[in-house]
């Protein structure tokens, strides 16, 4: 057990009953111990953010105090009275709401209806369709949100689905608000809106539970951080006065040296992929841009500006209306991803568990995945010894932790599910590898890990790709930055350049002045 | 959308061909025969005697039957169109004959001759059934049992199904005339397998390890008999054999002494003298209240016999 | 006929929805001037009623099967279970010489039973929907022989009772057009279902069942319980398949049933409700079974060959499916 249980109640008030108070929290899954005498304290009116590394117990916490699971041991007081919370139903009854980090919203239904989905106005036996839409209208009016109730949710963006889960757990009038990664999803308008919210609740004197990997957030939102470590608890510290490189270090239990970002010259490699003149629709118009062996390319710009739709249209995920694509100086067809595949282009989507890994296969059977035929004997049998020492490889190679390779990918943290999707491409002999979000929902230390990974791929010659919507993950892994605003490519910095300029170039069309102005636009 | 109207263009195109196709002659009467069943070979042995008729009396055939003789319902739908179509005169093996009274009694109205065949109709409006006599056919199977087996053990029936007439005729026959001539001869089992080769394998194989003394079985018809051949060469028994109906996998077995013989029924005359007493009917001829169809016993030394090779069917 | 989509919805999706409806509407409407083109004796009053005769019993088990396919479920036992429901009608009528009325309780409520029973099976065992329906379908196959004692349960001492599918309500106001009360209940069963399915918190937690199961747990509702009561509420229509196809027979057929799953499953899957569960409609499912029974009684009328009418069935039925995904990819 850590020592630094004092710091519990620095910056309050110790007398005050605390909203809720955890202790000596254990839960054990098939296999892993998820919790082992964890503990987490929340005050009314309080930012209280939980950190940690991915499976250091944060979300298995929250849901346990949220009624998704239950506890094998300790004690959950609310209010300081001891409860039992067996349901979430029992737990929304209580008071405490929680945003899940994937989203569970039932997209055949409209924003209304997923709500309000277990507490439906009625008149009589029957539902009250207006009321419902009402009652949603005066949430959304509430949060300043322009969406109509009646809208279905399936047809709205990630971040517009984040925010009806976020008035979802409003709807509850909580106490007690969990929320888990809630601005994995959001531009930084949003993110400014949800704060908004946030503080507004605060005031109100609504507890809220904030995890998130995002130091900058913490640090902006949060009151006090509780670190969490390997399913313990490490230590609670205020947000403000703390240094980041503390809570860095309490989070991974070392010091993590910080890479400064070195560009090498490449000017004199061959060009891995060029894509000319590529276009689709509104979303991507006339996009050209090359890179060469050994470089890493990033591609910035805000949500929606295009950038997730350009990789898709390279790798034929999505079929393109014009524009060519060369591959080592030979202009390949590409028409579906297997073609992408056979010109060496590998694609790892931002969603792992939707489209990146086969989460209920072994960690062996992912890594081979893309290439079976090479396992393939006589009459169709799989070499599996074959497969076992390529996986081995891979995962001494990429430092995957993983008990063997067998275990099920579902099983594996959200770093180590990511390089088995990279080993699944090595193998592949892919040399141009695109990378859409690739630390998306990985916890620090892990992340430190891919970027070295991807550093190590390119020195071998390998030309990256990398998508993400976190600027400084942008500086800190592009050679060269290309920056896209609303489908278009509107320039290419030198890596190494500020964030005002890249931000700049994201934003160099007014967005919200439509189709009238558009010959104004010049890149 | 295109694609479904090209579709349908493709199809009533296709239907013109089917229809026109037999209508040369002189009197061209449409006669619909609706059967009991399509796919089992005997049925398609009475569609292949109805169309012989059809050509040699130049008249226009339709043959339609359920998927499965359970399908009461379906084959009121069918009924129900071929009465739309308004045809000449009707063929019809009724699966439940109070089902069928009716939509018989709409055709009656409408001045549409009937002429039932196979098990028949319970009802007056037919003018006529075009029929096996089924509890005598399986009596013969029970003689020929008891003679193969030596008049005295154990003996048991696979059978089709439970509710249909041919059904109950043929294992009440069959039962019916152990019980009265043969008292040394027990049955000791009667298991329905719904026709399915599959199943009533699987039954025959349970019936022997039950019955390690059992002298024979009798299958009630094509299917369950097939079944019980390659129940007892699963099993490697030496049991007496006797099937019903014909069909190349039944006399590949008899000429091989896996089945001892069987009864036929005369499939192709069952659909011939339906459409020719149909023909007649429209004629004004008068008919007969039963056309007996006739039965036979055949085995591997009377198969090729002209008057039995006829009537047998692949 | 109400709208059973997602209520109130003004997307995009809705509007796709509304057009593939229109879709197998046109389908259904471009078969029927087809036929009418083709033969004369096609669009006979006889004739049309004699469509929506054949479309009766397989339209009410469709609806049953809609429901529990919109919970991202499926239902192979609605066959098997309207003959129960028949035969169980038989005894109470036939064989114990009860009224009428008693008759049509006791099917329904053998329906709703056995749905119950399947519902805890798949919701408390966790026993997957097309394993416990595919037993269900068998056990229930063999208690109607066996309660039937194997015979056909016939009517005759009840005389109203084939009233209820072949008599006309209609026709006694307006004898030109003799309508069958077979087809009026089918309507009403529609009706009601469709009603259910928008208005209910049935029907909502319906479709959220289907759409996302895990995000109904986690939002607090009883998901248990509502998937046993859209398992019981199909089984409960089952019962009144199976009042009609006893009442059409006049006579509880044991051995039937079994075959008629698929032939419901179709008309679902053709009038655009996902198998994959979250969205459908009851009216798509009325002229999903239409148009089986228009195309199978219009083939039948051109003389068309049986062998080529199955051929036939099955290219609209992929067709149907086809123009669904395509939708999809235009969204």
């Amino acid at each position: 057990m850590p020592s630094q249980a004092t710091a519990l109640s620095s910056g309050f008030d110790a007398s005050v009953t605390p909203l809720v108070e955890m202790h000596d929290i254990d839960k054990a899954f098939p296999g892993v111990r998820a919790l082992s005498h964890a503990r987490f304290e929340l005050r009314a009116g309080e930012v209280h953010a939980l950190m940690g590394e991915n499976g250091a117990g944060k979300s298995t916490l929250m849901k346990i105090l949220s009624g998704v699971y239950t506890r094998d041991a300790g004690d959950v007081r609310l209010n300081g009275q001891s409860v039992e919370i067996t349901s979430p139903r029992q737990a929304q009854d209580m008071g405490i709401g929680i945003i899940h980090q994937e989203l569970a919203l039932m997209r055949d239904l409209t924003a209304a209806q997923n709500i309000f989905i277990g507490r439906e106005p009625r008149k009589a036996f029957l539902l009250d369709e207006a009321a419902l839409n009402r009652n949603t209208q005066a949430i959304f009016d509430s949060m300043n949100l322009k969406l109509e109730p009646t809208v279905r949710v399936e047809t709205l963006t990630i971040a517009k689905q984040q925010m009806v889960e976020i008035a979802k757990a409003l709807s509850y009038q909580s106490r007690v608000l969990i929320m888990d990664e809630p601005t994995a999803a959001l531009n930084d308008a949003e993110i400014a809106e949800l704060f908004t919210i946030i503080n507004r609740l605060k005031a109100e004197g609504v507890g809220i539970v904030y995890i998130s990997h995002k130091m900058d957030e913490i640090k902006r939102i949060s009151d006090r951080v509780t670190i969490m470590r390997d399913g313990e608890y490490v230590g609670t510290v205020p947000a403000m006065d703390t240094p980041m490189e503390t809570i860095i270090s309490m989070m991974v239990g070392r010091t993590l040296s910080n890479d400064a970002l070195v560009i090498p010259n490449t000017s004199a490699n061959p060009v891995a992929l060029e894509v000319r003149g590529l276009n689709r629709g509104r979303e991507i118009r006339d996009v050209s841009f090359s890179v060469r062996k050994g470089e890493i390319l990033g591609l910035a710009g805000l949500m929606g500006a295009g950038r997730t739709e350009v990789a898709r249209a390279i790798f034929g995920a999505d079929p393109r209306e014009s524009g060519e694509i060369w591959v080592n100086g030979n202009r390949v067809g590409i028409s579906a991803p297997q073609d992408a595949v056979r010109a060496g282009i590998g694609y790892l989507s931002e969603d792992r568990k939707q489209f990146g890994l086969a989460t209920g296969l072994d960690v062996r059977n992912n890594i081979a995945l893309a290439s079976l035929e090479r396992f393939t004997g006589p009459g169709g049998v799989l070499n599996d010894r074959g497969m076992q020492d390529v996986a081995q490889k891979y995962i001494t190679q990429l430092a995957i932790k993983t008990p063997s390779d067998t275990q099920e990918a579902r099983l594996l943290s959200g770093g180590n599910q990511q390089k088995v999707v990279i080993a699944k491409w090595l193998l592949r002999d892919c040399d141009i590898l695109i990378f859409d979000e690739p630390t998306r929902g990985i916890d620090v230390g892990a992340k430190a890990e891919i970027y070295k990974l991807l550093n190590a791929l390119a020195e071998q010659g390998r030309a990256i790709i990398v998508i993400s919507s976190e600027l400084p993950e942008i500086l800190r892994l592009s050679h060269r930055i290309a920056v896209m605003c609303e489908g278009r490519l509107t320039g290419v910095l030198p890596g190494g350049s500020s964030q005002e300029e890249i931000m700049r170039l994201a934003t160099l069309r007014p967005s919200a002045v439509a189709e009238t102005h558009s010959e104004r636009r010049s890149a | 959308m295109l694609t479904r109207r090209t579709l349908l263009g493709a199809i009533s195109a296709l239907a013109l061909l089917t229809a026109g196709g037999a209508a040369s002659a002189q009197e061209n009467y449409d006669i619909a025969l609706i059967s009991k069943g399509f796919q089992h070979q005997f049925w398609q042995a009475v569609k292949a005697g109805a169309d012989k008729a059809a050509a040699e009396l130049g008249v226009t055939v339709t043959f339609e039957g359920p998927e499965s003789e359970t399908q009461v319902d379906r084959q009121m739908d069918m009924l129900a169109a071929a009465l739309s179509r308004n045809p000449d005169a009707i063929g019809f093996a009724a699966l439940d004959s109070q089902a069928a009274t009716p939509l018989l009694q709409q055709a009656k109205d409408a001045g549409i001759p009937v002429i039932a065949f196979d098990s028949g109709v319970d009802s007056d409006i037919p003018l006529t059934t075009a029929t096996t006599d089924n509890v005598a056919a399986a009596a013969l199977a029970a003689d020929k049992m008891a003679e193969l087996i030596g008049g005295e053990g154990k003996v048991a029936v696979v059978a089709h199904d439970q509710t249909s007439r041919t059904g109950i005729d043929r294992v009440d026959g069959f039962v019916n005339r152990i019980k009265e001539n043969y008292p040394n001869i027990e049955v000791v089992s009667v298991q329905y397998g719904g026709g399915d080769q599959l199943q009533s394998t699987e039954i025959t194989k349970s019936i022997l390890l039950a019955n390690p003394d059992l002298k024979g079985i009798f299958g009630a018809n094509e299917g369950s008999a097939i079944g019980v051949a390659n129940g007892k060469t699963e099993l490697g028994s030496n049991i007496v054999v006797i099937g019903f109906d014909s069909g190349a996998a039944q006399k590949g077995m008899i000429t091989s002494g896996v089945m001892n013989g069987a009864i036929t029924q005369n499939p192709v005359g069952i659909g011939y003298e339906t459409v020719a007493a149909a023909v007649k009917a429209l004629k004004g001829e008068k008919l007969e209240p039963v056309i007996d169809t006739g039965f036979y016993y055949y085995d591997a030394a009377t198969m090729a016999d002209p008057e039995i090779a006829a009537v047998l069917y692949d | 006929m109400t709208e059973t989509a997602i209520p109130a919805a003004k997307s995009g999706p809705r509007i796709s929805g509304a057009f593939h409806r229109l879709l197998a509407f046109s389908g259904l409407i471009a078969l029927v001037v087809v036929f009418s083109l083709a033969s004369p004796n096609f669009m006979q009053t006889q004739n049309v009623l004699a469509i929506l005769q054949a479309t009766s019993v397989n339209g009410v088990l469709a609806i049953a099967a809609t429901l529990v396919i919109i919970t991202g479920g499926i239902d192979l036992s609605v066959g098997t279970l309207m003959t129960f429901c028949a035969v169980i009608t038989g005894v109470v009528l036939t064989n114990l010489g009860l009224p009428l009325p008693l008759g049509i309780l006791a099917s329904i409520l053998a329906g709703t039973f056995c749905g119950l029973v399947s519902g805890t099976i798949i919701a408390k065992l966790k026993v997957p929907p097309f394993i416990a329906t595919l037993g269900m379908m068998l056990i229930l196959k063999g208690l109607s022989l066996v309660i039937s004692g194997t015979k056909p349960i016939y009517f005759n001492d009840t005389p109203g009772f084939n009233q209820i599918a072949l008599g006309s309500a209609v026709g006694s106001v307006f004898p030109a057009v003799p309508v069958p009360n077979g087809v009026l209940v089918l309507f009403l069963v529609a009706g009601l279902a469709a009603f259910v399915l928008s208005k209910t918190a049935l029907g909502r937690y319906t479709f959220a069942l289907g759409s996302n199961e895990e995000a109904v747990r986690l939002s607090g509702v009883n998901v248990d319980r509502w998937k046993i009561a859209v398992y019981a509420v199909a089984g409960s229509i089952c019962g009144v398949a199976g009042l009609l196809i006893a009442s059409r027979l006049n006579s509880a057929q044991p051995a039937l049933g079994q075959g008629y799953e698929l032939d419901a499953i179709a008309a679902v899957v053709i009038g655009g409700t996902s198998l994959s569960g979250g969205r459908g409609t009851v009216v798509g499912t009325l002229i999903g079974a239409l148009i089986i029974s228009v195309l199978a009684n219009g083939l039948r009328i051109l003389s068309v060959a049986q062998e080529w009418q199955t051929v036939v069935t099955g290219c609209i039925i992929i067709l149907a499916v086809y123009a669904d995904i395509l939708r999809r990819r235009t969204l």
